[in-house]
């Protein structure tokens, strides 16, 4: 057994007692350790994915799995893979780098990407055995300068647009496609799946730029929210704290920043997502991920969604876009800085460029879902925008809302929805 | 109220480059380079565009004027950057001719000699005839390799503008000014600052420079900087004041090498496309600017090759590194670029056409070195006949 195995289950740790990682190639096996190495902090999609790969590693035969892994053996040799430039069990920046300025890198992708191809329909296999109905609710501002027919112009084919009757009063939107009822208070779409015989932990999310969704239904924990706005504590102490360690040169380099960067933990104060560690560890590893999601609401939404999607699997995802400020002159020169503290001019809004950014953000979303298979043919997505009379629904074909033959009212659209996750009244 | 332009600045702020590289004493020995006088301007959409927002049909509403400019030039359609897809080794690939895979934080210069050495050790060129304007302070290192028969000795200036401005408005932020930096005379006074305090550690290398800006220039700066800074066209973007920059250099000192490296659209990396877009658009007006001046100037119109490329493209939409935001995945999209060439020294000119020849980024070098009149070795790039 290698001397820094991580903490894992039961299951797995008799995998790697009986030393099957011994027998993977050395940056194989690091990678699946460096991924592993906080067990703890892993979703349970993570850890059930990781337990299902080792055990079919492991119910191969030895000739299989040394013919699988034999070209990344074999490019490992041409890179110069030994102990000294990949101690044993090691994945850190020092192994990216390594990996990332070899010229046999691109080689080494595809190779791993070659595995992978082989494996992941094996596992998928197993994963769509135990589908059930999922659903995506994707839900634009009211502020964009678009009407419907320019609305998610990236997805043409891929769905049907329904008409609905949009509400009079626009703050009702919501509230009447997730709950029902104009005041919201009934439980969301997300609770009752979440409470119901296929919910759970994890199971239902929703994610968002501003709050309101996040307020809506009842004081459910069982939904797990992230909400740009109500982590406005939390991300300027994160930009304050980036600014000063990287003005004070504290971290030498970008190892030392990014051990930095793990002690920043949400705290209590901050956001509920505080109180599990592993929705905590989440928020830190979103909001420094480096992609703009500690500046930009909708980038938040997007990236955030994208990894739940990759980490956690969700079943119910409830992802609510905003209108973004437009960028003050000298931001891009202040990433960490406050931008309301750092220029008193006036923030506006830039609903044009919103506009903009969302429709290929729809585009990834729906991707995103899309390339697994807990969502093959039995995700409905629901493209909304508040205020609008149109919706665009790409669902399997007894999805109820594909059969409108006239405008849906959006209680009937929220029946609808919770008949097809089964969590009906 | 300061009677200065921002043209004016610049024109200024090249001068006090100038005092501060050389004295006069040693301005007027300034050597000639020997052979032809033919100019190259290699010009790089640094950060990463794809080509579906520049080429691509659906893309060229986004860069008028390069394609404008498409039908004057030759156009490589397939220009491929095989090396390390990071900003500093994409662009130290392009000025060695070689894949460069050093660490890309600019802690250590390119691992081979840059095309501005051989051209100053074979052609003699003093110090104002190569030069680096770039915007990423990575690339403080950009103007000479580690080979040690070369070097720093034959290295081009780098002047990275953007940092001067960085460190201003990050001044103003730290010292909690009323107003910040919306208050233009705070950003000002810490650019002052900047410029007395030592503008080393903006990161520039100016060869023969000084700590201290002689009182004179300093004030004359600062009254440009004054009118730039209070002026209708507040540089918000670091690639304008580049341009600025890029180009009194042309006009105060003519060199025949010069890398101009834009970097506005890496603002892809926060998620926000319209801006992504909104910054190809202004690399195209500003490289356009480049090439009118390249029309207009005597010291370059006639005899300036002017190539024209992305330094790295970004991840596909359908890649699962996050599409436009981030350039790590390696797909086609990430590498297959294309390259503009325009101008051309004597004669013709570079004929006018599209290749659907595969091209590389270490290309380039070899090309340059070509149409300078240098000979180079030990590249991996070959020159692109269709230029030459």
């Amino acid at each position: 057994m290698p001397a820094k195995s991580p903490k894992v289950s039961a299951t797995l740790q008799n995998l790697i007692d009986k030393g099957l990682l011994d027998r993977l190639p050395v940056s194989f096996s690091a990678f699946c350790i460096d991924q592993m190495q906080e067990w703890e902090l892993l979703f349970p999609a993570e850890r059930n994915y990781y337990e299902r790969l080792f055990a079919l590693l492991d119910r191969s035969s030895p000739a299989a799995v040394e013919r699988l892994f034999a070209p990344i053996r074999e490019i490992e040799r041409k890179m110069g893979v030994n102990e000294k430039t990949w101690p044993a069990d090691r994945f850190t920046l020092e192994q990216v780098d390594f990996l990332n300025r070899n010229p046999y890198y691109p080689e080494w992708r595809r190779a791993v990407a070659a595995v992978f191809a082989e494996l992941d329909p094996v596992l998928d296999t197993e994963t769509v055995r135990g589908g059930h109905a999922r659903l995506v609710v994707v839900i634009a501002p009211a502020e964009l300068p678009v009407d419907a027919a320019r609305m998610w112009t990236r997805l043409p084919n891929r769905g049907k647009r329904i008409a609905i009757q949009a509400p009079e009063r626009v703050e009702e939107f919501a509230a009447l496609l997730l709950t029902g009822t104009k005041d919201g208070r009934a439980p969301t779409i997300a609770e009752r799946f979440a409470s119901g015989k296929k919910g759970g932990a994890y199971s239902s999310w929703i994610v968002e730029a501003g709050s309101g969704l996040s307020r809506l239904g009842g004081d459910s924990s069982s939904v797990v929210k992230y909400s740009y706005t109500s982590l406005d504590t939390y991300r300027k102490r994160l930009m304050q704290e980036v600014q000063r360690v990287v003005d004070s040169q504290e971290a030498a380099g970008p190892r030392q920043l990014s051990a930095r960067l793990k002690q920043l933990k949400i705290l209590a104060s901050e956001g509920g997502v505080a109180r599990d560690p592993i929705l905590a560890e989440f928020a830190r590893a979103i909001l420094l991920s480096g992609n703009g999601t500690l500046l930009l609401n909708n980038t938040f939404v997007e990236w955030a969604t994208v990894q739940a999607v990759r980490r956690a699997r969700p079943s119910v995802a409830i992802i609510g876009f905003g209108v973004r400020n437009k960028v003050k002159p000298f931001s891009n020169l202040l990433i960490y800085a406050d931008q309301e503290a750092a220029n008193p001019i006036p923030t506006q809004m830039d609903t044009l460029g919103s506009y903009v950014d969302l429709e290929i953000f729809y585009q990834y979303i729906w991707q995103e879902f899309d390339k697994y298979a807990e969502y093959s043919n039995n995700t409905a997505y629901v493209f909304a925008g508040e205020g609008l009379d149109e919706v665009l629904a790409i669902a399997p074909p007894d999805f109820p809302l594909l059969a409108a033959s006239e405008p849906f009212t959006l209680p009937t659209v929220f029946q609808h929805l919770t008949d097809w996750l089964g969590v009906g009244a | 109220m300061f009677d200065l332009t921002k043209r004016r600045f610049v024109q200024l702020a090249g001068l006090s480059i100038a005092n501060r590289i050389l004295p006069g004493r040693l301005r007027a020995q300034e050597l000639k380079p020997r052979g032809p006088s033919n100019k190259v301007i290699l010009v790089t959409f640094g950060g990463g565009v794809r080509y579906s927002e520049t080429f691509a049909p659906e893309g060229l509403v986004n860069i008028p004027r390069l394609v404008e400019l498409r039908p004057q030039g030759h156009f490589f359609r397939n220009c491929v950057n095989s090396g390390v897809l990071s900003h500093f080794n994409s662009t130290a690939s392009i000025v060695t001719g070689n894949w460069q895979r050093v660490d890309d934080f600019g802690s250590e210069p390119p691992a081979k000699a840059t095309l501005f050495e051989y051209y100053r050790k074979q052609t003699g060129a003093g110090p104002l005839d190569a030069w680096v304007v770039a915007t990423n302070k990575s690339f403080a290192s950009m103007g000479w390799g580690s080979d040690r028969s070369l070097g720093q000795p034959y290295g081009a200036n780098v002047v990275l503008p953007k940092q001067l401005l960085l460190e201003a408005v990050q001044e103003t932020v730290k010292k909690g000014s009323r107003g910040g930096v919306a208050d233009r005379e705070n950003v000002l006074r810490h650019l002052e600052g900047v410029l007395s305090e030592g503008y080393e550690g903006v990161g520039w290398t100016i060869f023969k420079a000084g700590h201290k800006l002689d009182q004179h220039v300093r004030d004359t700066l600062v009254r440009g900087l004054a009118e730039y800074i209070n002026g209708p066209e507040a540089p918000s973007s670091g690639d304008e004041l580049t341009f600025f920059i890029a180009r009194e250099i042309m006009r105060e000192f003519s060199p025949r090498l010069m890398l101009v490296n834009f970097w506005d659209m890496d603002v892809a990396h926060w998620g926000s496309y319209s801006l992504y877009l909104n910054a190809i658009t202004r690399t195209d007006r500003l490289t356009g600017m480049l090439w009118d001046e390249i029309q207009t100037n005597a010291n370059y119109k006639g005899k300036t090759t002017m190539l024209v490329l992305p330094e790295l493209g970004r991840d596909g939409d359908a890649n699962a590194a996050n599409g436009f935001l981030n350039h790590r995945s390696g797909d086609p999209s990430c590498r297959n670029m294309w390259l503009l060439a325009l101008g051309g020294g004597g004669g013709a000119g570079v004929p006018r056409g599209e290749s659907e020849r595969v091209v590389h980024h270490v290309d380039v070098a070899a090309t340059a070195a070509e149409l300078l009149g240098i000979k180079v070795g030990g590249l991996a790039g070959s020159p692109m006949g269709e230029l030459l």
